[in-house]
């Protein structure tokens, strides 16, 4: 039989143990975040492959190795990855009630990472824009995926009473573009095309190339005789990041109602002196602003957002916001409760075992951390820049550019070659100091 | 009298203590317990029922619209291939030459989006025009080609100056077409409250090059959506006797 004191004991090294923590996921993918963002590749993949070495988190590992081997013109790996991550994304999709409530006992870093909303609709569309930067081939399915993804999410929050707080999500506008210009490339299935445009418009009406494409879609055609189409796709700046936040107003809230029911149960609980820790999104999109492109002599136009990634992040997190917050309430009760529970096994009302008792709880509420696991190296923005030219071969002239309209970094030429009635796909990444890599043009 | 001696009442500290005991065992019990569980697939047999979309069609909506459709217009050009059988005293009745069909394609004006069923309806009209062996049907390929090389929309081939060009630059390609295919998808929804039912019409439209006539014909499918097994189980009774 254990004595009071093995079971005090062992409550106390667990408290510690559980305390010891480390630094979270955010933290530690810091330094690739900085190395990819100024352009060194080697070196974010050389951190990425230590991070892995520990063994920790592959799936969101495997998606930010992905983001380098795209930005080092290895479009075919970065396929390869982001498939492997996806699927092992969707492995964990479905709540296991064992990593819940662990997490009741621990805190969220416990469950499986199954990717926050946006997360899943991007790496769909990630994989949509690696494969047409090669051969195309499955870029169709990819991105019927990308729709099909962002409709089930929405659909799988929906409330018995009616009520869906996804319903308010900011929706991924890039997934019905790139089914658009997709069927456009057809010639035949224009109603599909105008759908999709049709959709763009309404979920990003600020893109001012919107209206232009459904026009076309409605009534005219992909190009003109002996033209093709050169779409230029550029992700642009830093993608959002979490960062750990106190809730401080329901800290103090628990804090109250744990003197409230100290003093109704006659017994002390765990004071909750540690606040509750939440994951929030931080956008810090850096210097980046757009992509000019010259063909000849002639300024094409610069690319334009089609998808805001941290300001989707930032509106789905707000959505989902109050139930991140009951969970850690919840979460803190159920540690109350266990502290509250030994005591009552151990017969204890007050004195020095109590407090030390206490104060284990409160070491063990402290050991808590915000889970900010999260896909580090995607863009802010990703924009899009639509071309018409002649069937040929073509010199593009890509120049990155600051928000204010500053040159950044150097401009670079690519050459691509454009098919008469189909599209070429021309990818590019850029960071603070201009481009990421170099450009990936599409083989037709 | 004190709450602790009113009897059949419930003291709140009791109803604390009592609440919050347990609940660490709860939380140990349901860790014990699940596990996550995985995804599986299986084989479904030849003639077995499908899935039912829950929440848009899916192929029982699709395969019957597309077989219905298919057969009544090839059996009424069955008739009309056999009625123009040319008969000669003594010699063996020469059936009619196969007349080419040119499947431009199928267009989605329903209220939903159809996804991948889109080509699988296409590749479906396609395949079972080809085996009905009424007539002959361009290889989609050469559609398309054509299609591009002209850069006319399909909605374009109806006006007589384009039909005429298409149809010049097919021959050119070496695939002389009779008739333009359509198949159109469009649905009505009618609401009831929360349920609601949606009837899918499909149209396929035949149309002459060389003269302009057209026939037309259509299936149609209705299918209701409910919000509740109950409101389901009404609707399927309500009907009867």
């Amino acid at each position: 039989m254990i004595s009071r004191a093995g079971l005090l004991r062992g409550c106390c090294i667990a408290a510690a143990l559980f305390a010891s923590g480390c630094a979270t996921h955010m933290v530690r993918l810091q330094p690739v975040r900085t190395a990819f963002q100024r352009g060194d590749i080697t070196e974010a993949d050389r951190l990425i492959d230590h991070e892995i070495e520990t063994g920790s988190e592959d799936n969101l590992l495997l998606l930010d190795r992905a983001m380098v081997a795209l930005a080092d013109g290895r479009p075919a790996d970065a396929e390869r990855m982001l498939r492997q991550a996806r699927d092992g994304l969707d492995r964990v999709e479905e709540e296991s009630q064992a990593e819940t409530a662990w997490s009741m006992l621990a805190d969220d870093q416990v469950r499986a990472y199954a990717g926050e909303d946006y997360e899943k609709v991007l790496v769909r569309a990630m994989l949509a824009l690696t494969n047409l930067a090669q051969d195309g081939d499955d870029a169709e399915a990819y991105s019927l995926q990308v729709i099909d993804a962002q409709r089930r999410i929405v659909a799988a929050a929906a409330q018995p009473d009616g009520t869906n707080p996804k319903a308010a999500y900011q929706q991924v506008a890039l997934a019905p573009y790139l089914r658009g210009i997709l069927r456009e490339e057809t010639h035949r299935d224009y109603d599909d095309a105008a759908r999709n445009f049709r959709l763009v418009t309404a979920w990003q009406p600020d893109f001012r190339q919107g209206p232009f494409h459904l026009a076309r879609a409605t009534g005219g055609t992909h190009s003109r005789p002996g033209h093709g189409v050169v779409h230029v796709f550029a992700l642009v700046g830093h993608g959002p990041f979490k960062a750990e936040a106190e809730e401080v107003p329901t800290s103090t809230s628990l804090l109250i109602a744990d003197q409230i029911l100290s003093t109704q149960l006659r017994s002390t609980l765990p004071p909750t002196i540690a606040p509750i820790k939440l994951p929030r999104i931080v956008a810090a999109p850096g210097a980046a602003g757009t992509v000019q492109v010259g063909v000849g002599d002639w300024a094409a136009g610069q690319t334009e957002t089609i998808t805001s990634v941290s300001q989707m992040a930032i509106r789905q997190q707000e959505a989902m916001l109050p139930w991140q917050l009951a969970r850690a309430v919840a979460r803190r009760t159920v540690k109350k409760g266990t502290v509250f529970g030994v005591k009552q096994g151990l017969g204890m009302q007050d004195g020095l075992p109590s407090v030390a008792l206490d104060l284990a709880g409160v070491a063990w509420e402290a050991s808590e951390a915000a889970d900010t696991r999260c896909w580090s190296l995607l863009p802010d923005r990703i924009q899009v820049l639509r071309l018409e030219l002649p069937a040929g071969t073509h010199t593009l002239a890509l120049r990155p550019l600051a928000h204010d309209g500053q040159p950044l970094g150097e401009p670079v030429a690519r050459s691509v070659t454009v098919c008469d009635g189909r599209n070429s796909y021309l990818l590019a990444r850029v960071g603070d100091a201009g481009f990421i890599g170099g450009p990936i043009a599409s083989s037709p | 009298m004190s709450r602790v001696d009113r009897p059949g009442r419930l003291d709140r500290r009791t109803f604390l203590r009592r609440g919050l005991k347990p609940l660490p065992l709860a939380v140990l019990a349901t860790a014990a317990a699940g596990c996550r569980s995985m995804q599986f697939a299986r084989v479904m047999a030849p003639g077995e029922d499908g899935m039912i979309g829950s929440h848009q069609a899916g192929q029982e909506t699709f395969t019957p619209l597309v077989n219905d459709a298919v057969a009544k217009l090839l059996a009424r050009h069955v008739e009309s291939a056999v009625q123009q059988v040319a008969y000669v005293e003594g010699a063996e009745p020469l059936p009619p030459p196969t007349k080419r069909i040119c499947f431009v394609g199928v267009e989605n004006k329903s209220a939903e989006e159809i996804g991948d069923f889109k080509e699988q309806i296409y590749q479906a009209i396609d395949a079972r025009i080809l085996e009905s062996q009424v007539f002959q049907s361009v290889n989609r390929r050469f559609v398309d080609a054509g299609l591009r090389d002209t850069r006319l929309r399909p909605d374009q081939l109806l006006i007589p100056e384009h039909m005429r060009a298409f149809t010049a630059h097919m021959d050119q390609q070496g695939q002389p077409i009779d008739y333009l295919l359509y198949a159109t998808i469009t649905s009505g929804t009618t609401q009831q409250n929360r349920d609601y039912q949606r009837d899918y019409v499909l149209t396929l439209e035949l149309v002459e090059v060389g003269t302009g006539s057209y026939d037309k014909q259509s299936a149609e499918l209705s299918k209701g959506y409910h919000h509740s097994r109950l409101g389901r189980w009404r609707a399927a009774h309500s009907s009867s006797p």
